[in-house]
């Protein structure tokens, strides 16, 4: 968005025009988050209402420190722990074990995935990821889809930096193993 | 399709899955929603100073110097006056209103207690 600081200033001084663009803007990537999180379009809907809610009561105290969004994504993941209050065991269960140095992958990586593999496969896995625990769908919406940086989502999370980086990587080697499966699956049906 | 991926491009496969993981779209816009909750709620007040404010801070600051010289440069004698009469009353509460201590811990549990009523009915009516 275009001038972003300047609509939230407007929306800090009490504008609704201003509140609403931003609203406007925002509201996909914070309904996804919560979609992925809780697997219900009506509690994603009322969690996202809630979050632009809550955003206006506490609009005032938001110094820019971080992005709107992740401020935003900040508020949805508190409501979602409200939501589901196994969701913050199970991220800090999580443990920082895995690999200290697992290497932050760019996100502007040309893939060379890309192209080769079947649309069939790509669906199978999108499927798997939707089939994860919360606390790893969560990891991977905003890793993936909200391209937040590890640090970034540790910081949101208020979790060390280890544990997201072990939970992401658990998650890919759940999306791992069932790729194994998908294999020895079509590898067995002719 | 080939069945015998390596490491490397099941690492390709997994991370090209997840660079595609679609971000949902939503089912209907809620701004008109939002903005009608929110014109219920009044405009946020950004942190602000008020003249009243200062003028607290003033008094309350006045009235501890004044306090600090006052209890410095009082006589002696009306410090130890002060000081017996201070020692009575705490043994007239302790001799004639035993009932008080637990009375006021009583009244604060109940004030505590009371505080969370609102959330605990918030969360019943979800």
């Amino acid at each position: 968005m275009e001038n972003e600081p300047a609509f939230i200033q407007r929306a800090q001084k009490g504008d609704h025009d201003a509140f609403a663009a931003l609203v406007d803007e925002h509201q996909r990537y914070i309904y996804n988050l919560a979609l992925r999180v809780l697997k219900d379009e009506n509690e994603a809907l009322d969690l996202t209402q809630e979050t632009f809610v809550r955003a206006w009561t506490a609009l005032p105290n938001f110094r820019g420190q971080s992005q709107f969004r992740t401020w935003l994504y900040r508020i949805i993941t508190n409501l979602c722990y409200n939501r589901l209050p196994n969701l913050r065991r199970s991220l800090t269960d999580l443990g920082d074990d895995v690999i200290a140095e697992i290497p932050e992958t760019d996100l502007t990586f040309d893939n060379p995935a890309h192209g080769f593999e079947s649309h069939e496969l790509r669906s199978y896995l999108h499927n798997v990821i939707e089939n994860l625990d919360e606390n790893y769908r969560l990891l991977i919406s905003l890793r993936y889809q909200n391209e937040l940086s590890y640090e970034e989502i540790a910081n949101m999370l208020n979790l060390p930096l280890g544990t997201v980086k072990t939970g992401l990587f658990r998650a890919k080697e759940q999306l791992r193993r069932a790729l194994e499966r998908y294999q020895e699956v079509s590898w067995t049906i002719p | 399709m080939d069945n015998s991926l390596t490491p490397e491009k099941q690492n390709s496969v997994i991370e090209d899955a997840l660079y595609t993981y679609p971000v949902a779209s939503m089912p209907r816009n809620i701004t008109s929603d939002v903005m009608a909750r929110i014109k219920t709620i009044p405009a946020p007040r950004p942190f602000r100073l008020t003249w009243n404010d200062l003028l607290l801070g003033i008094v309350f600051s006045i009235s501890m110097v004044a306090m600090w010289f006052s209890i410095y440069n009082l006589p002696p004698l009306v410090v130890a006056q002060i000081r017996k009469e201070s020692i009575l009353l705490y043994q007239h509460l302790l001799v004639n209103m035993r009932w008080l201590i637990p009375v006021l811990s009583s009244s604060l549990v109940a004030f505590l207690s009371a505080l969370t009523i609102p959330y605990l009915r918030r969360e019943l009516l979800k």
